[in-house]
């Protein structure tokens, strides 16, 4: 089970990837989203937004209405932020849950992805 | 920045994001900014399903019994399409994702066999995209008047235009897409019925569709029904947008209504209409709105047909690329196939699938086999309907505590009548084409089947292995806890 500290932690560098990332940049290019995120095992709430190609900070609780709404265990999240899972594996696994568009799920995984393509 | 545990505020201090007017939700509370409605999950479920392919199948079932009685059969078919339906609403309850498919069906069956049969099903969504880009292409050759040749040029334009779209990450948007659907439906509705009533002809077999037909081609006609129904149900894939989950199965119900009454209407005043040689062309839509309404009623149906394609495109792309792309993504597939433009677009499936769409369209000019086509989907699809009946009867058994927001009554004679007369009819339509016996669609199947399973039980391991050995080697990030090791492989690399 990961804190919320963990998960701040870990949120931060994958903000600070994808944020220096240009390819990323062009692909939120108009994409503007915020994404509410859901622990399973801690029963908290995260919420995080793209606005103007940036990566927003990571605030705590479901601020506002969501675009997109993923539901996960803490340690998924927390793994996912620092590139050592696959989300769409746990997607595929059904382990972790997504509610919005199709099209808003494959740009969220394409910058889970992107922010890690160097490694 | 750091939060305090329990999320209930920030260490660093930390305002809401900007534009933010609610108030702090607790877990799960919140509700999608955007979400489809029921009259979306309609239009999507019944466009899907409506595609330009539908007017030949829906002529060709003509062959197979009596034409003025040949509502009996698509309704037939439409209550076997409702036992689908039921099916698909429990696994959908079960599973309200775009991944639900892979989900039941490994959850049900050993994960080699499921792959097997979600790839060679995939192919009806390559059957379809090409087989509408066909008729699109020789209806507008024939509505322009334009020599057959000049069909090939528009096919390749069109599906040079669908890819670029898709590559360009336009998508038709909802408002628009239920626009498109209902205008196809009731153009199509009123066109069929005015036909009837303007030929000034009773019916003349309305209730007995074995006049001078055997009852095995009425079991072939139900066969080719099914597939007038079929891809109303890829609309669960949109169970993560819609408003309601109850949305889609109530959405899946009254498509298949909505099909039963325009695609009976229209078999029967095509059936009263035209002639033999109109019917088994590729554009019996045009002549059935040219007899209706002359030139004018021509170029109608010529629109109507070009606006299925736009669903058909539209749909068929971003289902079938974005299923590529999560399954190369999840491991069972080459990586290139996940590979995104700037755009975020899986472009390797979507150019694959124009290319491969467009190998078949041509096929199909050349050879005129499109109910060929229609014969392999319908086999196709009966073969996902008898799998979804096992699925659903298996996991009562896997899954038992699951839950299930729909339930299926009388699962136990219910599932085995679906497996059944599924796999039947599966068997009936892959032997079959134009009332003939001709086992084309039937190879065209195993070809794919043999390919899938080729891939899954001799390439995938390679793949899987060669994936296994780059996460090996790919050192964790996230810093150990204090007390614990940093060795050892992640849970799952992500790229």
């Amino acid at each position: 089970m990961a804190t919320s500290e963990e998960i701040a932690e870990a949120y931060a560098d994958w903000r600070a990837r994808s944020n220096e990332n240009e390819r990323l940049k062009k692909m939120v290019r108009g994409w503007d989203r915020r994404v509410h995120l859901s622990t399973t095992d801690t029963a908290e709430g995260y919420t995080l937004e793209v606005r103007d190609q940036v990566l927003s900070q990571l605030y705590p609780g479901h601020v506002g209405q969501p675009d997109l709404i993923v539901t996960g265990s803490s340690e998924d999240f927390c793994d996912m932020f620092w590139g050592d899972l696959n989300p769409s594996a746990k997607y595929m696994s059904g382990e972790i849950t997504l509610a919005g568009s199709q099209e808003d799920v494959m740009r969220l995984d394409a910058i889970s992805m992107v922010a890690f393509l160097d490694q | 920045m750091t939060t305090e545990p329990g999320g209930t505020g920030p260490v660093t201090p930390a305002v809401g994001p900007p534009g933010a007017t609610h108030p702090v939700t607790s877990h799960g509370g919140a509700a999608l900014r955007r979400a489809l409605g029921l009259r979306t999950v309609v239009s999507t479920s019944t466009g899907l399903a409506f595609a330009a392919l539908e007017y030949l199948a829906a002529a060709g079932l003509v062959a197979y019994v009596a034409g003025d009685s040949a509502w009996i059969a698509i309704g037939t078919a439409g209550l076997l399409a409702l036992l689908a339906w039921g099916f698909f609403g429990e696994l959908n309850g079960m599973f309200p994702t775009a991944a639900a498919i892979r989900l039941y069906m490994k959850r049900s069956m050993d994960d080699r066999v499921a792959l097997i049969i979600t790839f060679t099903y995939m192919t009806t969504i390559i059957l379809v995209i090409a087989a509408d880009a066909f008729i699109v292409g020789s209806a507008l050759s024939h509505a322009f008047n334009e020599p057959t040749w000049v069909a090939a040029i528009w096919i390749v334009g069109l599906l040079a235009l669908a890819v670029g779209a898709n590559l360009r990450g336009v998508h038709v948007a909802g408002g628009v897409q239920d626009v498109a659907t209902y205008i196809v439906l009731a153009a199509t509705l009123v066109i069929a019925s005015a036909a009837l009533l303007r030929s000034h002809a009773a019916l003349r077999y309305p209730l007995q569709p074995l006049h001078g037909h055997h009852g095995t081609d009425f079991i072939e006609a139900v066969a080719l029904g099914v597939f007038l129904y079929s891809a109303f149900e890829w609309v669960t894939t949109s169970a993560e947008e819609v408003r309601h989950p109850a949305h889609v199965h109530r959405g899946m119900l009254i498509a298949v209504g909505l099909l039963f009454v325009v695609c009976s209407v229209a078999t029967v005043a095509m059936s009263h209409v035209l002639t033999h040689h109109q019917l088994t062309s590729a554009y019996p839509q045009l002549y059935l709105g040219q007899a209706t309404f002359g030139q004018a009623g021509l170029w109608a149906m010529a629109a109507v047909t070009a606006v299925t394609a736009l669903n058909t495109f539209n749909g068929g792309f971003i289902t079938a690329s974005r299923f590529v792309y999560g399954t190369a993504r999840e491991g069972s597939l080459p990586r290139q196939l996940a590979l995104l433009n700037d755009r975020a677009v899986p472009w390797v499936p979507v150019v694959a699938l124009g290319a491969v769409s467009l190998v078949v369209a041509l096929v199909v000019a050349l050879t005129h086999g499109w109910q060929v086509l229609v014969a392999v989907g319908a086999a196709l699809e009966a073969m996902i309907y008898c799998v979804a009946a096992l699925c659903t009867v298996r996991l009562r058994t896997r899954a038992p505590d699951h839950h299930r927001p729909f339930r299926v009554r009388g699962l136990r004679v219910l599932g085995v009548v679906g497996v059944g007369l599924f796999g039947v009819l599966a068997l009936v339509a892959s032997v079959s084409v134009e009332n003939k016996f001709n086992p084309v669609p039937l190879v065209i199947i195993a070809v794919a089947a043999a390919l899938s399973a080729w891939y899954v039980l001799r390439v995938l391991p390679r793949v899987q292995a060669r994936e296994a050995a780059r996460r090996a080697a790919t050192p964790r990030r996230r810093p150990p806890r204090p007390g614990t090791s940093a060795t050892g492989p992640p849970p799952s690399v992500a790229s």
